[in-house]
């Protein structure tokens, strides 16, 4: 490459992006911002929602405000048993998340660097895995389960939930396993340390990152499933949130209001973890792009 | 493959033994999988943990309440006995029944529709025979004459309703006479009244096609009607009548009628249930087709005091106004395999004799499956729930929905090609023979 | 490439405890309801061998099948199509913006929303003008009247409707993915290559498209995946109505195996479900294997 032509061709062409008015910023900016709005505005329509009275919602235009807030609708919603759901939905998904976890990083980590026959094999299999839908397997699930003697017991929920997301979970460490530089596990190696030592401190601490992926989506995943939760708790004391929220839909009449507030309240677990989490990214990445 | 079949049996036997150590649980959640030998009929009484499924789920429906009520009374009578409540909506409840059916796993207590819908469940011998319970205290006399026929199959009854309903049409009053429109007689009446509503740019009728079933339980009717009184479908299933004959393309023809009159609102197919009850509950439409069951949703809403109803009217002169779409309701089931038969029976026995009472005090008695006593008016019922009960009166017979005499594949392609009528306009012909192919298909 | 040589006994370890519960809650399932497919079986009953005729019912005498097919995999392939813009807004995020977590974040939460908030929402954005329909009434205020359709119930357009929301509601997704991926390029390699003077998007060209296609791929077969499995929203949105315009392959499986009570006929396409991720995969690696063997 001719270096020097190159500067000076591109000196202007810089400057004026560096500079504060240039007209490209402003439309991306524009652009952005005009994205963000899109997609905040559905959960400043649920607030609102979760506000009017059953009328006002089904008749009113799409951007009228509620006449007085309804606030009875959350007192409904909180009425039934809402944080005994919650729990459950806290307990159910942190405990899918450890083993999920856990589990697919030995794998993935298996998959991407050790030298065995099957290795691509394997990883196919959770590939093939990853696109079933889970439909599909509620019946014959659901007689394994009741063999198991794990029907209606939160482990019934945890192990499909934790099966499901493990293929997802595997492909995205094992991806970024590969790029890890093998200098590290070979001056380990030299070093004397066991296959689990290297593991435990070198491969787990640098793979924060898609951990934290991976921590996400398995989160998003599961937190809103209501089909298996439906199928497979019968009593109400283990009943997880969308569950709850699903059902509250009666037979001949629908709340609508109080099921809004209680996808509010459904929702802001969700929402306050994942900004939490967010600032938790953010310093992982930073720290695995400087380690480079 | 084989390798990893058997890998998969070991893992699933690890698992097993884990989970047998496991869970910390409320070991008595297990209902189904019962510890300890409860063999009922001996004086000592074990606890017993009893699992009634059910579809009142919203805690605002007087139905849920009277339930609530029922349940804890029973239990602080009976302190041995505790009731697990799994209260669903409706198409969870469906849908969860099914599949605990193919495992087996069926709760003592479930919810059941009449007839063809509970067929299957009977014939797989699922569900428990109920004559001994209903001739405990008299319970079978509660029922309304010739109700638990449509739970009775060789002879012996599996279910018992929790209501009985009638399909009538719902108007608002108030919109009739801003049209300046009057009640219908007859069918053709009933178009030029849409036909004049809609020219006024009042909405006629409202109607919640995304669940399939409310627009073929309207098209029933209609079938009703044109085939001169009921049993059109028996006639079928036994082979002495097919969907081409005259009386289902005449149906086919009044149906696709009311729809091009403009009678339904726009994106009618994409209206659930509820949508397009609120429809006609917020005052934006004037009539409304429904089963009795509506009574109560339409007396909470703003249009209350200004419904009337009126009897689905003759086509071409044809049909009876006395003859309804009767829809007998849900039904609660109890498990062939309960592993405290005789518990959930006594449990299920006393819940139904008590229904009727609270029923009546909940205001929720309009479209109860069984008689009740009581002075209506005086307890505080409205004028329209007053009219709605003295339709009840004039009933002399009717036809099932669709769904609950055909099996469920010819109900699904039925479903579907009435659904298809709203968005486009077919030869009635044609309609016909689709039936008649799904019906064909079906049932070999 | 270097590879670690361990016993076969770590190799166990690391791997058995997951493949054992991957196998048994996924893979033994499939297989029997991949079974069930050769069977006439309600569900609750009686079950009747027939060998393969549902597959021939399935193939030439269901007017929903091939349909559904083509409406899955148009899904697929539009879903697919949405990654480059997510790209796009990652490279656009990183490069104009400096604190973009917010925003990032913000695209985000229509992820996090459940799918019946998603459903509720966009049937009211599409619902008709007359109903309080926000498309439609925008459309009518801003004189285009003429390009107002019934979104979700006329045939023609609903699919498209439906694809839409999903594109929606998952371009967030795609973009943190994406954004992930960009920066975990090196900052040393683009200081490197300004000074070398390519700069914008001459030194996306050479530097981040080319690290960026492992998580490009993970994005793609992500989407892909989705779209394959995309049940809840069109149940809650159309039903797969009306009269079938909206039906995909899972929401077809799903009305035959539940509610037309065909158990055995609804396995059977199931397992065409399956056989048809099978072949994704192979093509998706395929192409991936080829593009990176390219570019490193």
């Amino acid at each position: 490459m001719n270096t020097s032509s190159a500067v000076t061709l591109n000196k202007p062409a810089a400057a004026a992006r560096r500079g504060r008015f240039s007209v490209a910023k402003t439309i991306v900016i524009l652009f952005l911002s005009i994205l963000v709005v899109t997609q905040v505005y559905p959960l400043l329509w649920l607030v609102l929602y979760s506000l009017k009275t059953n009328e006002e919602i089904l008749s009113g235009s799409f951007f009228a405000l509620p006449h007085a807030p309804q606030w009875s609708n959350y007192s409904a919603a909180l009425e039934g048993n809402y944080f005994r759901y919650l729990l459950n939905s806290l307990f159910v998904t942190s405990v899918t998340m450890a083993a999920v976890i856990l589990l697919s990083s030995l794998c993935a980590y298996a998959i991407s660097r050790f030298r065995w026959r099957y290795g691509q094999g394997v990883m196919l299999l959770f590939l093939i895995g990853m696109m079933i839908p889970m439909q599909a397997t509620l019946l014959p699930l659901m007689i394994i389960f009741k063999n198991m003697h794990v029907l209606n017991t939160h482990l019934s929920l945890i192990l499909p939930y934790v099966a499901f997301s493990m293929p997802i979970a595997v492909f995205i460490l094992s991806g970024f396993m590969k790029t890890i530089p093998h200098e590290i596990e070979e001056s380990a190696v030299i070093d004397g340390a066991s296959i689990w030592r290297i593991f435990r401190s070198i491969i787990l601490p640098v793979s924060v990152p898609p951990v934290m992926t991976v921590c996400i989506l398995t989160f998003i995943n599961i937190w809103n499933e209501y089909i298996l939760a439906a199928t497979f708790i019968s009593s109400e004391k283990l009943k997880t949130l969308p569950f709850g929220v699903n059902s509250f839909v009666s037979q001949y009449s629908v709340n609508y209001g109080a099921i809004g507030a209680f996808l509010v309240l459904g929702a802001l677990p969700v929402i306050l973890i994942y900004f939490l989490l967010s600032d938790k990214i953010t310093e992982g990445m930073v720290a695995g792009a400087v380690k480079g | 493959m084989s390798k990893w079949l058997s890998l998969a049996m070991a893992g699933a036997l690890a698992f097993s033994l884990t989970a047998c150590g496991g869970k910390a649980d409320e070991g008595s959640a297990s209902s189904g999988a019962g510890t300890g030998g409860d063999k009922a009929g001996t004086v000592k009484e074990k606890n017993v943990t009893i699992t009634f499924q059910n579809i009142y789920p919203d805690p605002t429906d007087p139905k849920n309440k009277l339930m609530n009520k029922l349940v804890k009374q029973y239990e602080s009578e009976h302190p041995n006995i505790k009731i697990e409540l799994d209260s669903l909506n409706t198409d969870q409840q469906k849908l969860k029944l099914k599949t605990q059916a193919a495992s087996k796993e069926v709760p003592d207590i479930t919810v059941v529709n009449p007839a063809a819908q509970m067929q299957p469940f009977v014939e797989a011998k699922l569900l428990a025979p109920l004559d001994d319970m209903l001739d405990q205290n008299g319970l079978r006399g509660t029922f309304q004459d010739g109700l638990l026929d449509w739970y009775s199959f060789d002879g012996h009854t599996y279910a018992v309703p929790d209501g009985n309903n009638i399909g009538v049409v719902y108007y608002n009053k108030e919109l009739f006479e801003k049209g300046g429109v009057q009640v219908p007689t007859t069918f053709e009446e009933m178009v030029d009244v849409v036909k004049t509503l809609k020219s006024k740019g009042i909405q006629p009728m409202a109607i919640g096609e995304k669940d399939t079933w409310t627009g073929s339980f309207l098209f029933m009717n209609m079938l009703l009607r044109t085939n001169n009184g009921p049993g059109f479908l028996k006639d079928v299933l036994d082979k002495k009548k097919t969907f081409e004959d005259p009386a289902f393309k005449e149906a086919v023809d009044a149906f696709q009628n009311l729809i091009q009159a403009g009678a339904f609102q726009e994106g009618v197919t994409s209206f659930d249930y509820n949508a397009g009850e609120n429809l006609f509950k917020t005052g934006k439409a004037a009539m409304y087709f429904m089963g009795t069951w509506a009574t109560g949703g339409i007396e909470t809403s703003s249009v209350n005091g200004k419904v009337g109803v009126f009897k689905f009217p003759t086509i071409n002169g044809k049909g009876n106004p006395d003859e309804f779409m009767l829809a007998p309701g849900s039904a609660f089931a109890i498990s062939a395999d309960s592993k405290h038969l005789d518990e959930t029976k006594a449990f299920l026995n006393w819940f139904m004799l008590n229904f009727p009472k609270e029923a009546f005090e909940a205001k929720g008695a309009v479209g109860i499956g069984q008689k009740v006593d009581g002075d209506f008016k005086a307890a505080g019922y409205s004028d329209m729930a007053m009219e709605v009960l003295n339709l009840f009166k004039d009933v002399k017979g009717g036809d099932l929905a669709f769904d609950n005499t055909m099996n469920p594949g010819t109900a699904q392609a039925h479903l579907a090609s009435i659904q298809n009528l709203f968005v486009q306009k077919k030869d009635s012909a044609e309609v016909a023979k689709e039936h008649q192919s799904a019906f064909e298909a079906n049932n070999k | 490439m270097n590879v670690l040589k361990v016993s076969r006994w770590t190799i166990a370890a690391f791997v058995l405890p997951c493949l054992i519960l991957y196998a048994g809650i996924v893979f033994v399932p499939i297989l029997v309801s991949m079974y069930s497919g050769l069977l006439e079986w309600n569900g609750i009953g009686e079950s009747r061998f027939i060998g393969f005729e549902n597959f021939k019912n399935l193939f030439f005498h269901d007017p929903v099948f091939w349909p559904s097919v083509r409406r899955t995999l148009l899904f697929a392939v539009f879903s697919m199509a949405e990654i480059p813009i997510a790209l796009l807004v990652a490279i656009l995020l990183k490069r104009y913006i400096r604190r973009p977590n917010f925003l990032v974040s913000s695209y985000f939460l229509p992820v996090i929303l459940s799918v019946v908030v998603v459903g509720q929402l966009w049937k009211t954005i599409y619902n008709p003008a007359s109903m309080g329909g926000m498309l439609n009434q925008v459309l009518e205020v801003v004189g285009l009247g003429s390009w107002t359709h019934e979104w979700l119930t006329d045939p023609s357009v609903a699919m498209y409707s439906l694809y839409f929301v999903a594109l929606w509601q998952y371009l967030g997704y795609h973009t943190l993915i994406q954004y992930t991926g960009i920066l975990n390029v090196p900052e040393e390699i683009y200081e490197a290559a300004r000074i070398d003077g390519a700069d914008g998007f001459a030194a996306d060209r050479y530097i981040t498209f080319p690290n960026i296609i492992p998580i490009f791929k993970i994005s793609i077969v992500l989407a892909f995946i989705g779209s394959l499995q995309a049940f809840d929203m069109v149940m809650v949105m159309t039903g797969g109505g009306p009269a079938h315009a909206t039906d995909v392959i899972s929401t077809h499986m799903y009305n035959m195996s539940f509610l037309s009570m065909k158990y055995g006929y609804g396995s059977s396409i199931a397992a065409c479900l399956v056989v048809l991720c099978l072949a994704a995969t192979f093509l998706i690696n395929l192409i991936f294997n080829k593009l990176e063997k390219r570019f490193s």
